[in-house]
């Protein structure tokens, strides 16, 4: 192996991508060639910049909250669940099958399962405290196009706080007020009960324009797969 | 409970370089990858998916027409192969925290300000730990390509890094 040869299978070689004589050959060049060796450590060096300053990120919670919950539904979890595990995934007719069901079961577009009344069902995810303003305006919006709408707004993490008694925004206006004018056109909101429980939040403080469920992930899970609304992350 | 999630948005946010645009196409992606879910032969789920982010983040990256900012400094070009370990040996002392931080940035701007297609090899092959082989499946690019741009992509880091202490030295 000499130099030239060396430069070239440098790079298979510290990714162990070479086969076994090869990466001898280059090891046994490394030991006799001062320059070479040079190159080897510089190119290691490199390598542990990379991994030791360029950190293999964790998805935002609220990213993958908001995955799980578009995906809800059997169908989806078995789709992920073949994602994860290759060989089970072996035949492609199951997996169309669970594609449709995935479908179906999320209400997509040309899903198999029609609304029962021709009626557009819609969910709303609030998570952030931030974004309930802009939501509450979406929706009272989406209602003057869409009167027949039927909407459903699921407060969760941080997202519960506009629905809290007192809870004002932005402009200083209380959120109950654009509640309970979006509650009388027919829009039903309710809070994650979990919520409540992790961030030490009393029932009694949520507005009564809200109703609780024990679980707001559990319950947009339902919505979609169950009585066919469509999901909105706001 | 969702598999892969982590690998997705490490490589969504080198991709797009940022965290609001990382998420915006990991979401598409997995929308994506359920809609394409025939296609899947039943090989290993990662590659796959990596595949469909990957496409997404150029996509939406092509939508923006964010390719000006994309500009690599190619003045260490002439440092190819001249770089070597040691230029990476910073010097420790009080400020060593300082010192740390900075290195970190360095590393994370040279990367954030190296060409697409070098930063994808890279990030593949360093994060993810992917063999030669997925990178070529999910970049669409043959093995021979893999290797060639890996390599250069390590030379204009090298060099990036060098060039950048090495005037720190003498700036003092």
């Amino acid at each position: 192996m000499n130099c030239l040869e060396t430069a070239r299978l440098l790079n298979p070689y510290v990714d162990g991508e070479l086969d076994l004589s090869a990466a001898l050959a280059i090891e046994e060049h490394i030991q006799a060639c001062a320059r070479c060796r040079a190159s080897f450590e510089g190119l290691q060096a490199v390598r542990a910049a990379v991994s030791r300053e360029c950190e293999f990120k964790t998805a935002p919670e609220s990213l993958r909250l908001s995955l799980e919950a578009g995906i809800a539904g059997e169908g989806a979890r078995s789709v992920v669940s073949l994602l994860r595990s290759p060989l089970a995934a072996a035949a492609p007719g199951i997996a169309a099958l669970l594609l449709v069901g995935w479908l179906m079961l999320a209400g997509a577009p040309n899903s198999g399962r029609p609304p029962a009344s021709g009626q557009t069902r819609v969910v709303y995810h609030i998570s952030a405290s931030d974004t309930a303003g802009a939501a509450l305006r979406n929706l009272a919006n989406h209602l003057n196009a869409a009167p027949e709408l039927k909407a459903v707004v699921v407060a969760h993490n941080y997202g519960v706080d506009f629905l809290l008694r007192g809870a004002r925004d932005d402009a200083g206006e209380l959120y109950e007020t654009a509640v309970r004018d979006l509650s009388r056109r027919g829009v039903e909101f309710r809070v994650c009960d979990n919520t409540l429980g992790r961030r030490n939040i009393a029932p009694g403080e949520v507005i009564p324009a809200a109703t609780l469920v024990p679980s707001g992930i559990a319950e947009i899970g339902r919505l979609q797969s169950r009585e066919g609304f469509i999901y909105l992350r706001l | 409970m969702l598999p892969h999630l982590d690998a997705a948005y490490t490589l969504a946010f080198w991709l797009t370089r940022d965290e609001d645009r990382a998420r915006d196409a990991v979401q598409e992606a997995y929308l994506r990858a359920l809609r394409f879910f025939g296609s899947f032969r039943g090989e290993d789920g990662r590659p796959w998916l990596l595949k469909i982010v990957r496409h997404a983040c150029y996509e939406m990256l092509d939508r923006e027409r964010a390719s000006a900012a994309d500009q690599f400094d190619e003045e260490a070009q002439g440092a190819d192969g001249a770089a070597t370990g040691a230029v990476l040996v910073f010097p420790l002392g009080p400020e060593a925290a300082a010192i740390a931080r900075a290195r970190r940035e360095l590393v994370h701007d040279s990367l954030r300000a190296m060409p697409h297609d070098y930063r994808e090899v890279l990030v593949l092959r360093e994060l993810h730990g992917c063999a030669y082989k997925e990178i070529a499946a999910i970049a669409g690019i043959p093995i021979g390509t893999v290797m060639s741009r890996l390599a250069r992509a390590r030379r204009l880091l090298q060099a990036k890094i060098a060039g950048q202490v090495k005037r720190e030295d003498t700036g003092t």
